[in-house]
């Protein structure tokens, strides 16, 4: 099976790693793993912020990027893939050619979850791994893409590892993108709300299939000194391989 | 729904929304169950409107004719709805619907057969020209205002008795 | 009111609002335990099938939104009411000032209405020497604390039992106590002389019935029956798109109103008053009149953001969402707060001053799940944020930013070289403080991806 991978532009920037533990983890389960160069980024910041025309832009590199392989396209983040699957179409609702690759693409568009569930039954394959695990449900994931069951099930097939509920898993974490800038103090209480839940499950790790998450609950535990550590979906199945 | 059942659901509900429900089968034991709800009260308001109405047991000296100054208004109503557990007090008949909230006691007498299973079966046959005032009664008056604490009989009863007859 | 052009200062507001523990601790407690309810209450039943229901209804009435108001105004007055029209807030003050007078009403007892706070009715009438009374405890307690509501169901839910405890001892003179039974009944035993006593009763309504000309009230605590029964005069205030279209769809809304809003299966009372009292009846007031509110509804059913229009105003919106826990009603400095409140009041106040309120949400998408009529929240707010960018109201700085975005979004050669300079820009711009938001990140990777990858 081969597939195209965007690892999102937060992945290329800020978290490499992820990246390279994703394409670990999907070369172990025999995907081709395939890099379209000259990719750059989904145009959700512009998108949410509300600049339609530099959305339109990034869309437009994407699909010129990403439209022309008919390979299943797998992107490690809920917001990036729902950005993809349920926004482009609409962005281009007026323009007929780009519509209908808009349409195309959106039918490929995996989140990673998704795809190791669905595609790969990963959740069957005995992975390992160590600690108390609690999860955390990004917005964009369950609720745009309704993808609730897969991060579960895979972190429940872990071999070795416990598994806790986050009382209140599916409440935004306040990254919210640009949010996270126009009103810091709000999303700053969230994020410590977001702190305080996951702290009371005794978990030592908190997964979560968004970078964006990952990176504004990992500020609420540097400034709180907490123990407890933050790692991307992808990350801690390739640790398990 | 056979209306046994309906009966029965609507005795659950009205229970559930803070509602005291009893059920009679006669006459004697509609007063004798009026009579126990209305233990110490001095001020009853009762239209006497219906043949039920007239029926009930309520010694002179603890009637009134002003339903603003009495402790309990004891009536008849036009119905009730199984679904929600709901009183229907209508003004149909020239009754004065306010009488059943200014009081502390609001106890109603529903016949059974005037029960419907649910909320269209009710407001699904009432047409374009209902009575002027319609209102669906659901348990006690209550507020929540201050620290989402239940408050029961903010303005209207503190105590809604229903006899189902 | 006159124009009021300067923006919502609701970034200043709500960093105050997040540095409130008290005020924290009661939206937490409010919001938390009204989303819990509102769960239970939907659990065992077709909620899904109910708010296509209700959503198809809300749509097809604001298709047809003339035709519907004016359905409800030939049978209100076949039913004995006198309906007005007003245009705007102005006129509709105006109006129910008129009425008044004419009927030499002095003191008038209020049911809770979000459509009298929209228009700053009790301001208005005050002036013109109206005694205003409100009658709902929620709205009692704001009231004599003169402030504004904070939720639009529950107005004082941003206030402790303590506080509520001072503001009656200190403004009703009665003993201090901190029970809300207590309270409730010292509230109880003012407000019933007041509505025994009043010349005029005014109230909004949660919907009104085309077909039968009926207005429905929801009311928990009787204050509404007592407004729209007791006095001789009743005035009841109200936008146009509340018209349903008849009795026979009122189910649909009866069973979603009090659940979304306070996880009850139903308000203790739900009135349906058509007209006025008839020959031979003992209920209803001798005058009703319907005032029609506009103010910008019509522009905006024909806008697109008309789905807006189908909330019932509920309120589940704003528990749901994590800015409105967080800061509470206030910090909006609008009539309608939370997710619903800031996609009205831009539509009904302006973008120009309503557009910081559209910081107002991560677009985390829990206001749309709960909505009972399924107004698009999500896509709303995302809409009006668009139209704020084609106005011009965001920060320079900002769209100098998304220009160089745009630019760097579609040119991988831009992109890897901004990827360098954010590297080599970071620890100045933080030392600096110049991105002030830089410290809730991590440094760029030394090594991309994308030269990870052979």
């Amino acid at each position: 099976m081969r597939v195209q991978f965007f690892p999102t532009c937060l992945v290329d920037t800020f978290f490499p790693e992820t990246g390279e533990a994703v394409l670990k983890l999907l070369r172990h389960f025999g995907v081709d793993v395939r890099y379209p160069k000259g990719q750059t980024c989904c145009g959700k910041p512009s998108d949410s912020g509300g600049y339609s025309y530099e959305t339109k832009k990034a869309a437009e590199h994407f699909l010129a990027v990403f439209g022309g392989d008919p390979d299943p396209i797998v992107i490690p983040s809920g917001s990036c893939a729902s950005m993809v699957k349920n926004h482009y179409p609409h962005l281009f609702k007026d323009n007929h050619r780009l519509r209908e690759t808009a349409n195309a693409v959106a039918g490929r568009v995996y989140e990673l979850s998704q795809f190791l569930v669905h595609e790969l039954k990963a959740d069957l394959a005995g992975l390992k791994a160590q600690g108390i695990i609690t999860y955390h449900a990004s917005c964009q994931l369950t609720r745009e893409l309704g993808v609730r069951e897969e991060p579960l099930a895979l972190l429940h097939s872990l071999n070795g590892a416990q598994f806790v509920p986050l009382a209140t898993a599916e409440r935004c974490c306040g990254f919210g993108g640009m949010f996270m800038t126009k009103l810091p103090e709000v999303s700053m209480a969230l994020a410590n709300d977001k702190l305080d839940a996951i702290l009371a499950t005794g978990a030592d790790t908190v997964v979560g299939c968004d970078h964006g998450c990952l990176m504004n609950i990992d500020d609420a535990i540097r400034r709180r000194g907490a123990s407890v550590r933050t790692k991307h979906l992808g990350v801690i199945l390739a640790e398990g391989l | 729904m056979i209306q046994d059942a309906v009966v029965d659901l609507f005795i659950e509900n009205a229970t559930k929304a803070g509602a005291h429900v009893v059920r009679v089968t006669n006459v004697e034991e509609l007063n004798s169950s009026l009579a126990g709800m209305l233990d110490r009260v001095n001020s009853v308001y009762s239209p006497g409107l219906t043949e039920t109405e007239r029926t009930l047991d309520i010694p002179a000296e603890c009637r009134t004719d002003d339903y603003k100054d009495a402790a309990a208004c004891v009536e008849e109503v036009h119905g009730a709805i199984a679904e929600t557990g709901s009183l229907i007090c209508s003004s149909r008949g020239g009754r004065a619907v306010q009488a059943g909230l200014l009081p502390r006691r609001h106890i109603a007498i529903v016949s059974a057969e005037n029960i419907f299973a649910d909320l269209d079966r009710f407001l699904g046959d009432l047409g374009d020209s209902p009575p002027t005032n319609v209102t669906l009664e659901t348990g006690p008056s209550r507020t929540a205002d201050i620290e989402l604490t239940l408050t029961i009989g903010v303005h209207g009863p503190e105590h809604l008795g229903i006899i189902v007859l | 009111m006159g124009a009021r052009s300067e923006s919502i200062p609701f970034r200043e507001n709500a960093a105050q609002a997040v540095r409130n523990a008290a005020l924290r601790a009661a939206m937490r407690n409010a919001t938390g335990t009204f989303s819990v309810k509102r769960s239970h209450a939907i659990a065992s039943v077709p909620i899904e099938e109910w708010r296509e229901l209700a959503s198809q209804v809300r749509l097809h009435v604001l298709d047809n939104l003339e035709e519907y108001v004016n359905r409800f105004e030939r049978n209100a007055v076949k039913a004995g009411a006198t309906v007005h029209r007003a245009k705007d807030a102005a006129a509709a003050r105006e109006i129910v000032w008129c009425l008044l007078k004419d009927h030499g009403a002095r003191k008038v007892v209020k049911s809770k209405s979000m459509i009298t706070e929209e228009i700053h009715l009790n301001d208005y009438l005050e002036r013109q020497g109206i005694t205003v009374v409100e009658t709902d405890l929620g709205e009692y307690i704001i009231q004599i604390a003169r402030e504004h509501p904070s939720h639009i169901i529950v107005p004082a839910i941003h206030k402790s039992r303590r506080q509520v405890g001072n503001l009656f001892a200190e403004k009703l003179g009665c003993e201090r106590s901190e029970d809300p039974v207590v309270l409730a009944k010292i509230a109880r035993a003012k407000l019933r002389e007041e509505f025994l006593s009043a010349d005029a009763g005014i109230s909004g309504a949660n919907f009104a019935v085309a077909g039968s000309g009926s207005l429905v009230l929801f009311t928990n605590e009787g204050n509404g029956r007592m407004c729209t029964t007791l006095p001789e005069l009743h005035v009841a205030v109200l936008s146009i798109e509340k018209v349903i279209p008849s009795l026979a769809d009122l189910p649909k809304f009866i069973r979603l109103l009090p659940r979304s809003a306070t996880g009850q299966i139903l308000s203790a009372y739900v009135s349906i008053i058509s007209g006025t009292r008839k020959a031979g009846e003992a209920t209803g007031a001798r005058h009703l009149h319907i005032v029609l509110l506009d103010n910008g509804r019509s522009d905006i059913v024909s806008g697109d953001s008309r789905e807006m229009l189908k909330c019932i105003r509920c309120g589940a919106c704003l528990n749901a969402c994590p800015v409105y826990q967080t800061v509470g009603g206030h910090a909006y400095g609008s009539t309608y707060p939370g997710p619903m409140g800031i996609v009205l009041t831009v539509l009904l106040e302006g973008m120009e001053r309503a557009h910081t309120l559209l910081d107002g949400t991560t677009l985390c998408g829990a206001c749309g799940d709960v909505c009972p009529v399924k107004v698009p929240l999500p896509r709303l707010l995302r809409r009006l944020r668009e139209q704020r960018v084609e106005i011009g109201f965001t920060a320079a700085a900002e769209r100098l930013g998304m220009v160089g975005f745009g630019r760097v979004a579609r040119s991988p050669a831009f992109f890897e070289l901004a990827q360098k300079l954010a590297r080599l820009a970071w620890k100045p711009a933080r030392i600096t403080g110049i991105g002030s938001t830089l410290d809730r990140m991590p440094m760029p990777a030394t090594t991309p991806f994308r030269k990870r990858i052979s």
